[in-house]
């Protein structure tokens, strides 16, 4: 196990990484095609739209078949709007934090507490997950500057599927959603920060950094601290809001659409129903704030398959693999995406038959 | 999305937020409480965005060009559709197109020793979920002969010819969570329209094989006594909650 560099290409950085790096955008979101029309950038800005058109055309489908009147579109409207309500608190509380971490800790401090070894610093990251809450579209931009700053990428990369998991927020979210399941938090708990650790670790032993594309990029820290909080928590709260508007109108449809017998005959088998929810928390990509509350809705299921939905869902899904790709680099995201999906449902499903 | 574009979007949940809170209607989609946290979300969502749209015009005043300024993703556009939503659809709390989708609660085994019923103050009020769960689960029968005060809304079920399913959903956090609490009420002559809230006063019918040894479906049925239709139409506070003990 070798130490890591800072620079991870050979190439210089302002060569290579430019259309990464946007100048004034701390933030890295995937979305720089509509400025700079990048390799990368362009293409990721289809990503809502992958979400979002299947939905419109199983809408306009079962229009046509005559199966959404009125009070189809009534009670889709309801679930919809009770989704995104509910998660309102929960998204604006995390980018606040999000915000004061960007003004008021600065990669600097970061370093200098993360050890440099991996073998010390994977954990280390992990148990840093805990204090820094944010949902996961927080945490991906955060870890993109923890590696501008010198962080191993092993350990940035732990920190960016620990934080989202068991971060006090989640954790708490999690435990009002199941106010007579502690034992689920717990194995929440566990199971993500497992995950996180052997994610980390494969990372670090695997050692092959000219797959991570890491743009650097100069943040202003010159100017005013609460003008930075303000920027990065708008940024942050327009950006995981938008991505948690399409999660909640997938919840929706998807209660809507599946007929009840289909999830029943599901809910009767194990194995399928894991398979299910581990598909499900990719394609729903819901915010890790909120989906314990999507998970608690689903009461037919084992807690061993929720715990799957729970676990794999903060550290994987549709608009993380695009925002890892924007961040880190479509080649980074191929591999990494089906790693970490594949450690997660292991790893919950584990955890799940000692503790639930 | 630049950065008033930004500004006017948090702004606008802010406002939103703020309305449901006023007239009360966040009720209808989320557990009461949650009351505190949506205050508290609407006065930091409006003290941001009130900033941001202050800086951002002041901005565009001194430099024009500084609006072409990326502040953020256009997916972040998509915090206007709830308020569209809101605004178009005007949806209201669950009723019957609900209740219809999802099966019907039934009340797990408890241990739990029911209190006697006060009846010296006239006819007591009981949410549903406890009716239910006294039917099931009481061995004392507290309900036999005792007429009971309930609220919820009509659902009306071709296997009830003179009655309907008095209705209410449980709800533990959202109402994408809500499962729905039923009592086929009996001896009613006159039909009411889905989703209508009425207050009736009924006595439970006692089963002639225990709920748990019946094959089937184990729905709890009551003789209503009286009953009122509730003008205000749904309340703002319409599910019960699992924790409410």
């Amino acid at each position: 196990m070798t130490s890591t560099e800072t620079h991870v290409s050979g190439d210089p950085p302002g060569h290579v990484h430019t259309d990464a790096c946007d100048h004034d955008d701390e933030s890295n979101d995937h979305d720089h095609g509509h400025h700079h029309h990048s390799a990368v950038g362009g293409k990721l800005a289809y990503g809502p739209l992958i979400l979002v058109l299947p939905l419109i055309v199983t809408i306009a489908i079962r229009g046509r078949l005559g199966l959404l009147d009125n009070t189809d579109l009534r009670l889709w409207s309801t679930l919809f709007v009770s989704v995104s309500i509910q998660a309102l608190p929960f998204l604006v509380l995390g980018v606040t934090i999000s915000g004061l971490i960007a003004a008021f800790v600065s990669p600097d401090l970061v370093q200098r507490i993360v050890p440099k070894k991996p073998v010390f610093a994977v954990p280390a990251a992990g148990v840093a997950g805990l204090a820094l809450p944010g949902c996961e579209c927080g945490s991906v931009p955060i870890a993109g500057r923890l590696v501008d700053s010198g962080t191993p990428p092993a350990a940035a990369l732990t920190f960016l599927l620990a934080a989202p998991a068991i971060n006090p927020v989640v954790l708490v979210s999690t435990a009002v959603a199941f106010p007579t399941e502690g034992r689920l938090v717990i194995a929440r708990f566990l199971a993500s920060f497992i995950a996180a650790i052997a994610v980390g670790t494969w990372w670090a032993r695997r050692n092959d950094h000219s797959l991570l594309k890491r743009g650097m990029h100069d943040h202003d820290h010159g100017t005013n601290r609460w003008q930075t909080f303000l920027d990065a928590a708008s940024r942050d709260l327009v950006h995981a809001g938008g991505y948690l508007v399409l999660g909640a109108m997938a919840a929706a449809t998807l209660q809507l659409v599946v007929p009840r017998s289909v999830l029943d005959v599901v809910a009767d088998n194990e194995l399928l129903s894991i398979l299910m929810f581990a598909f499900l928390a990719v394609l729903l990509s819901i915010c890790s704030e909120a989906d314990a509350f999507v998970a608690a809705g689903l009461p037919q299921f084992s807690l061993t398959s929720r715990l799957v939905f729970l676990v794999v869902g903060p550290v994987i899904d549709l608009k993380l693999i695009a925002m890892h790709a924007g961040v880190f680099g479509k080649k980074f995201a191929m591999i990494f995406a089906p790693v970490t999906l594949t450690v997660a449902v292991i790893s919950a499903v584990l955890v799940g038959q000692v503790l639930l | 999305m630049n950065r008033l574009g930004r500004a006017v979007v948090i702004v606008c949940l802010g406002m939103i937020t703020a309305r449901l809170l006023f007239t009360g209607g966040y009720g209808w989609f989320v557990q009461q409480r949650m009351q505190i946290p949506l205050i508290l979300a609407a006065i930091v969502l409006l003290i941001i965005g009130g900033i941001e749209a202050l800086q951002a015009t002041r901005e565009e005043q001194s430099n024009p060009d500084s609006m072409s300024r990326h502040a953020g993703p256009a997916v972040g556009w998509m915090l206007m559709l709830p308020i569209f939503v809101l605004v178009s659809v005007a949806p209201t709390a669950l009723g019957a197109a609900a209740a219809q989708r999802v099966e019907a609660f039934t009340p797990p085994d408890t241990t739990e020793r029911f209190e006697p019923i006060d009846s010296s103050a006239g006819i007591p009020e009981m949410r549903l979920s406890e009716f239910i769960d006294r039917a099931h689960w009481d061995e004392q029968k507290s309900l036999k002969g005792t007429p009971i005060r309930l609220e919820g809304l009509v659902v009306n079920d071709d296997d009830i010819t003179d009655g309907f399913k008095l209705t209410r959903f449980m709800v533990s956090c959202c109402a994408a969570d809500g499962i729905p609490i039923q009592v086929a009420l009996r001896g009613i002559d006159a039909t009411y329209a889905d989703d209508t809230w009425v207050v009736v006063d009924v006595e439970w019918i006692e089963p002639e094989v225990p709920y748990f040894e019946a094959d089937g479906p184990r729905v709890v049925e009551a003789q209503t006594i009286s009953l009122t239709t509730v003008d205000s139409g749904i309340p703002n506070d319409p599910y019960e909650s699992p924790y409410d003990d």
